[in-house]
């Protein structure tokens, strides 16, 4: 009997190391060689405004079920604000955080421009969906690590498809006095980047005239979604993955209009910082983002994967089926400060 | 021999105190030691973020020079300085209603004899632990200008589609502002109150007075002190609060100082700016002080001082229920209805649907504890915080406040000031003080514990200061001589004689320092690293995301871990903590 125990005993390390073996069988040697030096390094700290904190917590669920030792925090907070946390950090020359992810790639463009980056290319680079691809920077500083349209999302209680409006412009009825509901350009990145595009379209009486609608203010874009939702606002601007899985997962009475003057398509990306603590776990975290998982992931959730030859969720509509519009990166940079300015002077805040 | 005693004493008589040469090393004798070491401590607390604060308000960015451009950016915008009259002005009114709240609460409560009194003081005390930004946070849920409680009752009674309340406005954040620091003027005048001797009042009713001229005439001019000192605090807080702000005064559109802060706070950064926006906050606070100091001078009120002799209380007759009708009122306002919409919106599925069984879940809980990825650790970092801050500052002002009362020094009354002078800085700047002090290199503490516990500790080091200085002054210097005679030094009477007689103050004083400081924000929100969140950021995030479900579960769960060691101080401490002095 004592015999067995020990033979099962001696077993049973045998096991695991079998089954190591077998999940580094599947990893490709670059990823092997990450994923050791990443162990060593312990964690990997992530700064994101991409996402909810939720589906950040999600995303970093996953990537220490396959890099098992690797620790992931989150830092999640609105694109303005974690953009803002990495400055006083570089000034402080205090770097905390590994490899950040934004809806405004303007962002980028300014770190890269201070030196603040990492160049990386990683391996999952070349299964990506090719036009989202060369979204990112040509020098690989930064990856397209998702795409949000903006859209404009109403409550399906308050208010009836044909009521709904059709394109940006309609937010100004004087039908949605109270009942807007609006980001912040100085707080998140990519209502900075709509309003860089609304007045592109319309110039700034577009703001005068929403402005008659006492839009409701929010910080994060995900604020006029949850207003909307919570039916405290009929119409807002949100992002399209929110609305919709709200709307099917969790039977939010919630819906989505694909304004026909076109949607933001802001790419959102990801770079590692140059002075990273953890610079070899951010870079398998960052080869993770590309993987198989998260496009997998990133689908469940109605959200456009980056990998191609991935399936659309059901209730998805294709990128190329509506409108969208992109600012480009330089230009963003260009106009941001200006627009912020005028929207503080015109809304008051 | 008589020669040389009567030349002696001339001596002495001529020059005194005698001029001798000290050998240095003489001159280096504990109690010296002592206080350059407590001086050396208050420097590094209070005196260098506050003077970096200033030198960078007068200092070029890119060049390191001498400049005022700063003060023309700070306030070369029309914007900028609404937002400054905005601030002055929400302060004003907030204090008015906080004297409104508190005053008739704290009187009720101390002198007449109101049903109720117990509950309406465990109310107030209940407005003390709960912070402001949840407060806010039950209030938007209770009047949310379309889906607020209130409206929705409001348009399914009425049939009205305009909402009846909206807290998204100016009234909504003086509101929700007042309610969530009256109690600091409660606690001040109750504790008048309680001092006053009756037989004043007694007199002006020989006299013809009835019980409301009397209130007016002897009884609230005595507490007259009192109400300007906490109106003079409240208007502080209120002025430098930032999470009522940050929920309410955007979409409000009422711009104020403080969010007008974290804008020079954003990208780019210009610390430099933001230092000189603070300054008008500072002088204003001075100005204030010197103002209190003012009025009060001219007055005496000696009459107040002292144990006071026997207290009456006021009989109201069936006043006396429409005195308890009002401060039910207050309560509810305050405590009562936002605590109960919060709890709801904690067990909630959603909070628009509104109480059902099927809406009933824990998942909120369970979110915020297991799964978000900062609040657990938030959690233990602000009760830790809490306890670090609230232990040094004691220990530290209990240093302080002996040697100021025992005169064992020269110069302690300077200790003295520097210790209450964190007074009149708003958290906020403060904040901004110590991150240009210590938080870039060569000291470079951004994103650690220390700076936030330094912080806080400054930040509360006047309330430690206040109640140790209390404490000492009721103690009697003979027992520590007596330690002294039978050998012991200043220490061992410290630590055996001085600390154990002051345990209940001292531990009382901990409990008013640890409730705010574990919940402080706006201390925190710029000194914060990404793994040092508090609850109180960790919460505000989660209101910029509109999780008010799993806020409202987060915030609970501060709520009961602070309830839980206050209610321990309390079994420690007796009832009477912070509800009766006497």
């Amino acid at each position: 009997m004592k015999h067995a125990i020990t033979y099962v005993a001696g077993l049973v390390p045998a096991f695991l190391l079998a089954a190591g073996l077998a999940g580094a069988a599947e990893m490709t040697a670059g990823e092997k060689q990450l994923y050791d030096a990443a162990k060593k390094e312990g964690s990997v700290t992530w700064y994101v405004s991409q996402t909810t904190t939720e589906f950040a917590d999600g995303m970093c669920g996953l990537f220490k079920k396959k890099y098992a030792g690797v620790e992931c925090n989150v830092v999640r907070a609105s694109g303005q604000v974690i953009f803002q946390r990495l400055v006083q950090e570089l000034q402080a020359k205090a770097v905390q955080g590994d490899l950040m992810s934004t809806n405004d790639d303007g962002q980028m463009l300014q770190l890269k421009e201070q030196g603040a980056l990492a160049q990386f290319a990683p391996e999952n680079l070349k299964d990506m969906v090719p036009e989202l691809r060369a979204l990112a920077d040509k020098e690989n500083y930064w990856i397209t690590s998702g795409v949000s349209p903006l859209v404009i999302a109403y409550n399906t209680k308050l208010v009836t498809e044909a009521e709904a409006p059709k394109n940006w412009t309609d937010l100004a009825d004087p039908k949605w006095k109270g009942q807007v509901a609006i980001g912040h350009p100085s707080f998140s990145g990519s209502v900075g980047l709509w309003t860089v595009l609304m007045n592109d379209l319309y110039g700034w009486d577009f703001f005068k005239n929403i402005e008659k609608n006492k839009p409701q203010i929010g910080r994060s874009v995900a604020d006029g979604h949850n207003l909307v939702a919570s039916g405290e606002r009929k119409v807002a601007l949100a992002p399209l993955p929110l609305i919709l899985s709200d709307a099917i997962l969790k039977k939010v009475p919630i819906g989505v209009v694909y304004p026909t003057d076109g949607a933001l398509l802001p790419p959102s990306a990801t770079a590692i910082l140059k002075d990273a603590p953890h610079p070899n776990a951010a870079r398998l975290f960052e080869n993770f983002l590309l993987g198989p998982e998260i496009a997998e992931y990133f689908a469940k959730d109605y959200r456009y994967p980056l990998r191609a030859g991935v399936p659309l969720a059901d209730g998805m509509r294709p990128l190329s089926s509506y409108k969208t519009k992109s600012i480009a990166t330089a230009d963003g940079i260009k106009k941001l400060p200006e627009v912020q300015e005028k929207f503080r002077d015109t809304f008051g805040i | 021999m008589t020669s040389v005693s009567h030349s002696a004493a001339t001596t002495w008589s001529e020059d005194q105190p005698v001029k001798m040469r000290v050998p240095w090393h003489q001159r280096l004798q504990p109690a010296n030691l002592l206080w350059l070491f407590l001086a050396g401590i208050l420097v590094v607390l209070i005196v260098a973020p506050m003077w970096t604060l200033v030198v960078s308000s007068f200092t070029d960015a890119k060049t390191g020079g001498w400049t005022l451009h700063n003060y023309v950016e700070a306030y070369g915008k029309e914007r900028h300085i609404t937002a400054l009259t905005n601030t002055l002005k929400m302060g004003a009114v907030v204090v008015v209603l906080k004297l409104a709240f508190g005053v008739p609460l704290a009187w009720a409560c101390t002198r007449t004899d109101m049903p109720g009194r117990n509950f309406v003081r465990y109310s107030v005390f209940g407005a003390f632990i709960m912070p402001p930004y949840l407060a806010g946070v039950g209030w938007i849920l209770l009047a949310g200008p379309n889906t607020g409680w209130i409206n929705r009752v409001w348009h399914s009674l009425s049939g009205s589609t305009e909402p009846l309340v909206n807290i998204f406005s100016f009234g909504g954040l003086v509101l929700v502002t007042a309610i969530g620091g009256f109690f600091l003027v409660f606690v001040l005048v109750s504790s008048a109150f309680e001092m006053i001797n009756s037989e004043m009042e007694d007199a002006a009713n020989i006299l013809g007075a009835g019980p409301f001229k009397t209130a007016m005439k002897v009884t609230f001019p005595l507490v007259m002190p009192a109400i300007i000192g906490s109106a003079l605090l409240s208007f502080l807080g209120a002025i430098a609060l930032y999470g009522v702000p940050a929920l309410i005064s955007i979409p409000a559109r009422y711009p104020v100082v403080v969010i007008q802060l974290t804008e020079f706070f954003s990208f780019p950064l210009r610390i430099q700016v933001a230092a000189a926006y603070s300054i008008p906050l500072l002088l204003i606070t001075a100005a204030m002080l010197g103002l209190q100091k003012l009025i009060l001078r001219r007055k005496g009120y000696v009459s107040v001082s002292g144990k006071g002799g026997e207290r009456r209380i006021v009989k109201l007759g069936r006043w006396r229920w429409v005195l308890f009708g009002y401060c039910f009122v207050v309560v509810a306002l305050s405590v009562l209805m936002p605590l109960f919409v919060l709890l709801l919106a904690a067990f909630s599925d959603s909070w628009t649907t509104g109480f059902s069984f099927s809406n009933l879940t824990l998942s909120n809980f369970h979110y915020v504890l297991f799964e978000h990825s900062s609040s657990q650790k938030a959690l233990v970092g602000s009760i830790g915080l809490g306890i670090v801050a609230a232990t040094v500052a004691i220990t530290l002002a209990l240093f302080i406040a002996y040697i100021v009362q025992r005169k064992l020094i020269p110069f302690s009354g300077l200790l003295a000031f520097l210790a209450v002078s964190p007074y009149v800085v708003p958290g906020i700047v403060l904040a901004i003080g110590f991150y240009a002090a210590y938080a870039l290199p060569p000291i470079a503490l951004y994103g650690t514990y220390t700076i936030m516990a330094l912080a806080f500790i400054t930040r509360f080091l006047p309330i430690a200061f206040t109640t140790s200085s209390a404490g000492v002054r009721s103690i009697h210097p003979e027992m520590e001589e007596a330690v002294r005679i039978l050998g012991g030094g200043r220490v061992t009477a410290l630590r055996h004689v001085v600390g154990p007689l002051l345990k209940r103050t001292l531990a009382g004083g901990w409990l008013l320092i640890f409730v705010p400081a574990a919940q402080e924000l706006s201390t925190a929100i710029f000194l914060v690293g990404p793994t040092t969140r508090v609850v109180s950021v960790v919460l505000l995030d989660l209101s910029e995301e509109g999780e008010l479900e799993k806020l409202a579960a987060l915030g609970s769960l501060l709520l009961i871990i602070i309830v839980a060691v206050v209610a321990l101080g309390m079994r420690y401490l007796g009832r009477d903590f912070m509800l009766r002095r006497s």
